[in-house]
């Protein structure tokens, strides 16, 4: 039975520059918002889309990534006939080869895609906070008779040049493509979400892994490809919330933006746009006597004794007596223990920190940063890790980091 | 690890107790009612079976049961999509001649053929008034080791105040026990004994041939309740041992038990002894986190995930989706799912049902020992 459209999400990302939050984990399965983790965005936008059908491809650290997946039941994708699938590499009669690159990773799946015999295949990427409804990308697509659309954002001017940048007649179509160049002729940003055609697609995958020389990049290969062959490429205009949390200071921000729907864009409240997720399964979360809450996102098995403000707090988070926790993003598992303060951070998944121990600092003067503690750590009582520390490894206690 | 054949199948009856919360189940029944912050009765019982490893439950509904068939679904979220028993729901039975069942009895009569078909050794019965993690592993092990006929789950408790007051018996029974050594010597009836009882719980363990039996002959007698008609005659006949429960136990038997059971779980020591023993499932709503605003001022409260809170909330459970606006004061209530507080409206001692709303100003006070109860979809 053919599908219209299947999806491909790149999530093979090493995601290097959120540094410890990525030691043990891939980029999409980084926790994002409260319960959720980055890839629930994409799958639940194609779920929402009508979208049946994902094929994931992963390859850095996968295991994660693999046991959230599982058979795809919390985002519905447990089908008889399509449903989603994790994609490593894997190896063949001709040998085997890690994904060279994001269009090698989409070539070595090409037999599961003529499986399902789609008419377009969506290249999604797995590292973005994003609600999009594909469906209308598509419509897009069709509408313009187009063999490959791309969707892009207005960027400002003066940020453009750090963006793979779309230039469009009035039209949508596509003339030229430029990859962060110094003088912008566009300020229409490449999200890196494609539409194909899926012959298109398939013809240009061929090529490129003949041609010994390419990166077997989307952007540095295909694109130009598609470019110079005159093909009818068009840019599809995309103004919601849109984020990539490549770095620590992006994933603080938007997760902060998360706090305030109201300016920011990215509503989580929204029941004809749920984004789905594999859920703890604690008891509801618990605000103690004595305890101070205010502006805050909190969520299933938390307890909260001490003082939360501005943050955001995962499944299970114990904070104790006297604890002030501020402008951070404290992730599952985690207990902060009492009279310590943590703030303007990112503490990550069943961390513990000791009493009286300071974790970062809300930005002042010559210091500011986004203090960061991977999982798992103990940061032991009394110690302090500064606004700009990474730390991945245990901390004594009384220690300075 | 126990031989599939050699375990326990589980029997629920989601409908028993019904008539002790008349206004909670109007529109629903007893195991489908909303219990600390996200959970229905049911679940309670029903992960305690999956987590002892009791895959095959048959619920015997009787009337008013669409909300349980909504929130079990298939029974996934409870692990019970399996291939060999599984969840399975028997609809009441009824024809010209037959009116739909009474009893445990008359319940299990009408699916005499299934019992036989199965392979389990043991059949596991269990009401859903009584909340508890339970191990009914050691149940089964107790039985066994004890060489028990049937095996009745108990804990010792004071029978209610509210319970020994009533004189007429339209709410039901309830037993309690004299024991000896562990075997149960005399079954009373709706006691108004004072002080600490050996209180029934409305768990027991029975051999399947046995209860197949019990059933066909008790049916054919025109009797109506297995512990009253049945087992009760039989003590010196039957070898039925008590079970004493030593683990936490919340026990519903009217409106104000429900509240006080409720506000109970906001004492962490109460919440722990509840749910650490072993997970408790219920339905997926996929809600977002509950989020408190700026100015939100909040002390001693449980709430599930969904909720929106502005105004100001103390000693109170509140369920998944509940709102409170800027200005409202909310203290000592229990507010089910979609439960709206409008701005500036002060509620104290109140139980909301399901999505009722509470307008802009409107003040509603309860007392402790008489929690005012909105009916669901109602706007005050």
């Amino acid at each position: 039975m053919a599908k219209e459209m299947i999806a491909m999400l790149l999530a093979g990302g090493q995601g290097s520059r959120l540094y410890a939050l990525t030691e043990k984990l891939a980029k999409p399965a980084v926790p994002f918002g409260g319960k959720y983790r980055i890839i629930d965005f994409p799958l639940s936008n194609c779920v929402n889309s009508g979208i049946d059908t994902v094929g994931i491809l992963t390859q850095y650290q996968p295991l994660v990534l693999n046991e959230y997946i599982g058979n795809g039941q919390p985002w519905d994708l447990d089908r008889l006939h399509g449903g989603v699938h994790v994609l490593p590499p894997y190896q063949k009669s001709s040998g085997s080869d890690w994904y060279k690159g994001t269009a090698n990773a989409i070539y070595q799946n090409i037999s599961f895609i003529e499986r399902y015999d789609p008419k377009y295949v969506i290249i999604l990427s797995g590292d973005q906070i994003c609600k999009q409804d594909y469906s209308d990308f598509l419509r897009f697509h069709k509408e313009k008779d187009a063999e490959f659309s791309v969707a892009v954002m207005e960027v400002p001017w003066e940020e453009a040049s750090r963006f793979g940048l779309m230039v469009a007649d009035e039209d949508d179509k596509i003339t030229e493509f430029q990859e962060k160049p110094k003088n912008p002729k566009s300020n229409l940003a490449s999200m890196g979400i494609y539409i194909f055609n899926w012959d298109i697609l398939r013809k240009y995958l061929e090529e490129d892994e003949a041609n010994p020389e390419s990166e077997n990049d989307f952007g540095n290969n295909i694109i130009p490809n598609l470019l110079r062959d005159g093909r009818r490429m068009y840019a599809y205009h995309f103004s919601g919330y849109w984020k990539d949390v490549g770095t620590i200071s992006s994933l603080w921000e938007a997760n902060m933006e998360v706090l305030d729907p109201e300016h920011s864009g990215i509503n989580l409240f929204d029941s004809d746009w749920k984004i789905y997720s594999r859920n703890s399964g604690m008891t509801g979360h618990k605000i103690c006597p004595g305890a101070e809450v205010e502006n805050a996102m909190i969520t299933d098995g938390c307890r909260i004794k001490g003082t939360v403000k501005h943050s955001i707090l995962f499944a299970g988070v114990k904070v104790e007596e006297g604890a002030i926790v501020e402008d951070a993003v404290v992730m599952g598992g985690t207990l902060i223990k009492s009279g310590a303060v943590v703030k303007h951070c990112i503490v990550a998944e069943n961390v513990t920190i000791g009493e009286n121990a300071v974790v970062g600092a809300m930005p002042s003067g010559d210091e500011s940063g986004v203090a960061t503690i991977g999982a798992g750590v103990t940061v032991g009582d009394g110690a302090k890790v500064g606004p700009k520390a990474m730390v991945s490894k245990n901390v004594e206690g009384g220690e300075e980091v | 690890m126990m031989n599939a054949n050699k375990s326990a199948l589980g029997i629920i009856f989601p409908n028993s107790h019904d008539a002790l919360v008349p206004e909670l189940v109007n529109v629903r029944l007893m195991a489908s009612i909303p219990f600390a912050s996200r959970y229905r009765l049911i679940d309670f019982i029903l992960s305690s079976m999956t987590n002892c490893g009791i895959n095959n439950v048959s619920l015997m509904v009787r009337n008013n049961y669409h909300s349980l068939m909504d929130h079990l679904g298939s029974g996934r979220e409870w692990d019970l999509v399996r291939k060999n028993g599984g969840l399975t729901i028997f609809p009441p039975f009824a024809d010209k001649t037959n009116k739909p069942f009474v009893g445990r009895v008359g319940a299990l009569a009408g699916i005499l053929e299934f019992l036989q078909d199965q392979k389990e050794e043991y059949v596991v019965l269990a009401d859903t008034n009584v909340v508890v993690n339970f191990d009914f592993k050691a149940l089964i092990d107790a039985h066994i080791s004890t060489g028990a006929d049937v095996t009745m789950a108990y804990n010792e408790q004071e029978i209610p105040e509210s319970v020994l007051e009533t004189t007429s018996n339209d709410k039901g029974f309830y037993y309690t026990f004299a024991l000896q050594d562990g075997r149960i010597t005399k079954m009373y009836v709706n006691s108004k004994a004072k002080g600490i009882q050996n209180f029934a719980m409305g768990i027991m363990l029975i051999r399947r041939e046995l209860l197949i039996d019990l059933v066909n002959t008790a049916y054919v007698r025109g009797e109506v309740y297995l512990e009253r008609d049945v087992l009760l005659h039989q003590l010196d006949r039957l070898n039925v041992q008590g079970y004493k429960y030593d683990g936490y136990v919340a026990r519903i038997f009217d409106m104000k038990s429900y509240f006080d059971e409720n506000m109970k779980l906001l004492d962490d020591y109460n919440l722990d002894a509840l749910f650490s023993e072993a997970p408790v499932y219920t339905k997926i709503r996929d809600d977002n986190p509950s989020r408190y605003i700026a100015g939100a001022k909040v002390e001693n409260i449980m709430v599930a995930d969904g909720c929106i809170i502005e105004g100001e909330v103390e000693n109170s459970v509140l369920f998944r989706g509940v709102k409170i606006a800027k200005g409202a004061k909310v203290k000592n209530c229990v507010l089910m799912q979609g439960t709206v507080v409008e701005a500036g409206a002060d509620v104290e001692y109140v139980i909301a049902d399901k999505d009722v709303t509470v307008s802009a100003g409107k003040e509603l006070k309860g007392t402790d020992t008489f929690p005012v109860y909105i009916g669901k979809k109602q706007k005050v």
